[in-house]
């Protein structure tokens, strides 16, 4: 009856006009804004958070899960100046993340092959 | 890509069934992230709607139902020997074109099992029905009966067993194999374990400990109920055993031990065992869907994948 959708967790409700990502500048703090990222959790999030500490031109990065029942999750970024904003730092972010996932996915291969070489006998084959 | 980093990946075993591994120059993040991923967001395939013609067995429709989501169905292209990631050969159900299902996006099975009875029988035995009994509309798509020979030399039947017939009863049913992925619902998830754990960093002060006699130490290294110390026997120096990463389990006995031994309180500690911050041992096993190796390349797929869409949504918004 009042059961969520199934994929409501997971797939943008196109439907009603959802965006993955929405931005709000802050009106209080400077070089600070907010990102809400519909459908998305800790998994990616927690990612964000530590590349983006890893910036030196990240003053502050935060998240917070408003509800286990609510499918978003917001990010807060301030940078340390006005020449960078809160969007460059998390574009650059993502862009060093995708670039250790690249890495990443060739060490696994590599390492895949080499422990294949290397076991032959034992596999038996 | 200033701050970038380049993980390192050493394989301890690769089964079909399970894979270890060691993942260092990373962090807790990353390693999560992996974790997380090959729990809820590897594709796989699942039953995920059934259609019943007959069903005089002794469980009702909706419990037989979720039986039969809850059986590993594995993708196997047909060059290889691997169960494999589904996501290059289906398309998700949600987004095909097709008026309920097609090829393209589900695979069928079909099952009718009567217990026929002739009327010569001295006993009658209860039949099982299981996964065995499918038959598939594709023959990339098989339900994973059993994970390893071993397990099917041990088994009583020949497949998952979906349920009981008794003399007379039938059961007759179509059932629509869908991709999904198990934030969703866990029928979808791959994996039995994904876990990890922490390199276990045992630091020996030499100058401390020659401050100890041999039978102290030797108390120091009964002391740790996982015994990851050991006692050389030609000089008498406390070493870290050969496996002690893999039998460590951070227990607090050696520092209470060794606080008991010190002569002043304020001095340093003989043997401290810390958690790495960077090297983390993974162990992943699976349910059969898909063989291990193929669910880690799959999750990282997986993340490559999101992290471009990621990107992509952050680009639209700058151009708004
Ligand atoms: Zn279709």
């Amino acid at each position: 009856m009042n059961a969520p959708e199934r994929a409501s967790s997971f797939l943008l409700d196109e439907d009603s006009g959802e965006r993955k990502i929405v931005y709000t500048t802050d009106t209080k703090v400077t070089n600070a804004g907010t990102f809400r990222l519909n459908k998305e959790d800790h998994t990616v999030l927690n990612l964000l958070r530590m590349q983006l500490l890893r910036d030196p031109g990240v003053r502050f990065a935060g998240y917070i899960h408003p509800h286990p029942l609510i499918n978003y999750m917001e990010l807060k970024v301030q940078t340390n100046s006005s020449h960078t904003s809160p969007t460059e730092v998390l574009s650059n972010a993502i862009e060093d993340l995708g670039s250790e996932t690249d890495h990443l996915l060739k060490e696994v291969q590599n390492a895949m092959e080499n422990w294949r070489k290397e076991n032959q006998d034992v596999l038996g084959n | 890509m200033p701050y970038q980093r380049f993980p390192r990946v050493e394989i301890l075993s690769i089964q079909p069934q399970e894979i270890k591994f060691i993942l260092s120059e990373s962090d807790t993040s990353v390693a999560n992230t992996l974790r997380r991923i090959m729990i809820a967001e590897v594709p796989t395939l699942a039953i995920d709607l059934v259609e019943f013609h007959e069903n005089s067995t002794v469980l009702n429709d909706e419990y037989i139902a979720h039986r039969m989501g809850l059986i590993p169905v594995r993708y196997q292209p047909a060059e290889s020997l691997k169960g494999s990631d589904c996501s290059d050969a289906f398309l998700p159900h949600r987004e095909c074109v097709c008026y309920e299902h097609c090829m393209r996006c589900s695979v069928e099975f079909e099952l009718d099992i009567t217990y026929k009875v002739t009327g010569e029988e001295d006993v009658l035995a209860p039949l099982t029905v299981t996964s065995k009994d499918l038959v598939s509309n594709n023959e990339l798509v098989q339900p994973a009966h059993f994970l390893s020979q071993d397990e099917q030399d041990e088994a009583q039947d020949e497949g998952v067993a979906i349920v009981k017939l008794g003399p007379g009863q039938r059961l007759k049913l179509k059932a629509i194999a869908r991709m999904g992925i198990s934030k969703e619902h866990a029928k979808w998830c791959p994996v039995a374990v994904a876990t990890y754990r922490f390199w276990p960093e045992i630091h020996i002060n030499d100058e401390q400990m020659a401050t100890l006699t041999l039978e102290q130490k030797q108390e120091l290294v009964d002391t740790c109920p996982d015994r990851i110390l050991e006692l050389d026997e030609v000089t008498g120096d406390i070493r870290a055993v050969d496996n002690a990463w893999d039998i460590c389990t951070y227990t607090e006995d050696l520092k209470f031990a060794q606080a008991a031994m010190k002569k002043r309180p304020e001095d340093d500690d003989f043997v401290t065992v810390t958690q790495s911050k960077d090297r983390f041992i993974f162990n992943v096993e699976t349910t059969g869907a898909m063989d291990a190796d193929e669910i880690l390349l799959s999750a990282i797929r997986v993340l490559r994948n999101r992290l471009n869409y990621l990107a992509q949504e952050l680009e639209n918004l700058k151009d708004m």
